[in-house]
């Protein structure tokens, strides 16, 4: 006979361990829904830039803008996360480093290598 | 075809689109960094050729079904109520549908220009 049993459910995040595996792919899952968002404003821009030479130029000068330059460096930031983690995953439905070692040390290269393009990036931009 | 042959097709899509995406941005980024400066005229026949045209237009159609399998993947974990769900749904595959349209239009004038 069939028994519905009560599964206890655990909202309490601060009892649940995150390793670094785990902080990367919430991270890749963050980055891929702001890619996502952004989208309409980064095909608008495109569009902007390929409709005339006066387009190109404001589309131009609309990059350069303080506030715009903070939310490109932040979807510079999502981009390359959600690209190197991307890559990494690859590798595990290849079976490569899938053992848990080196899946925390592929994990820790993922999110420093992010945070390194964004930091070169942000030093470049602004 | 059977429930689970979709998970898989979905798993599938996701990562040959990832392939194609990431080709496509590396070629993108080695061009704008090894030109010197962008002009308009450069920027439209760079977009304007054939290959570059059909590549841009893929890249965006492949967007579209790497975004959709990604979102429908965050929306069926996150939203358990099951029309808001159905709701968010329609909204992203139409919002990813008309701005793939959109694009390809873009990309379709422009290749007719030279």
């Amino acid at each position: 006979m069939l028994t519905t049993r009560k599964r206890p459910k655990n909202l309490d995040l601060l009892s649940v361990k995150f390793p670094m595996s785990a902080v990367m792919s919430v991270g890749h899952r963050a980055a891929g829904i702001v890619l996502f968002l952004s989208l309409p404003y980064f095909l608008y821009l495109l569009q902007l830039s390929l409709t005339n030479e006066t387009g190109f130029e404001l589309a131009k000068a609309e990059l350069q803008s303080p506030w715009i330059k903070l939310f490109s460096l932040m979807l510079i930031w999502a981009l390359a996360h959600h690209f190197i983690a991307g890559i990494r995953y690859f590798f595990l439905d290849l079976d490569i480093g899938i053992d848990k070692a080196m899946a925390q040390k592929s994990a820790i290269i993922v999110m420093v290598t992010g945070f390194l393009i964004f930091a070169i990036c942000a030093l470049l931009l602004l | 075809m059977s429930y689970q042959a979709k998970g898989l097709q979905a798993w599938l899509f996701q990562r040959l689109t990832a392939v194609f995406m990431v080709l496509y941005i590396l070629y993108f980024l080695v061009v704008i960094f090894s030109t010197e400066q962008m002009t308009y005229r450069l920027w439209v026949e760079w977009f304007s050729h054939p290959l570059m045209n059909t590549a841009t237009g893929l890249f965006f159609i492949h967007l579209a079904v790497h975004a959709w399998v990604g979102m429908r993947d965050v929306v069926l974990d996150y939203v358990p109520n099951d029309s808001f769900r159905l709701t968010i749904l329609a909204c992203i595959s139409f919002f990813l549908i008309i701005s793939c349209l959109g694009m390809l239009r873009i990309l379709f004038s422009l290749s007719l220009t030279i």
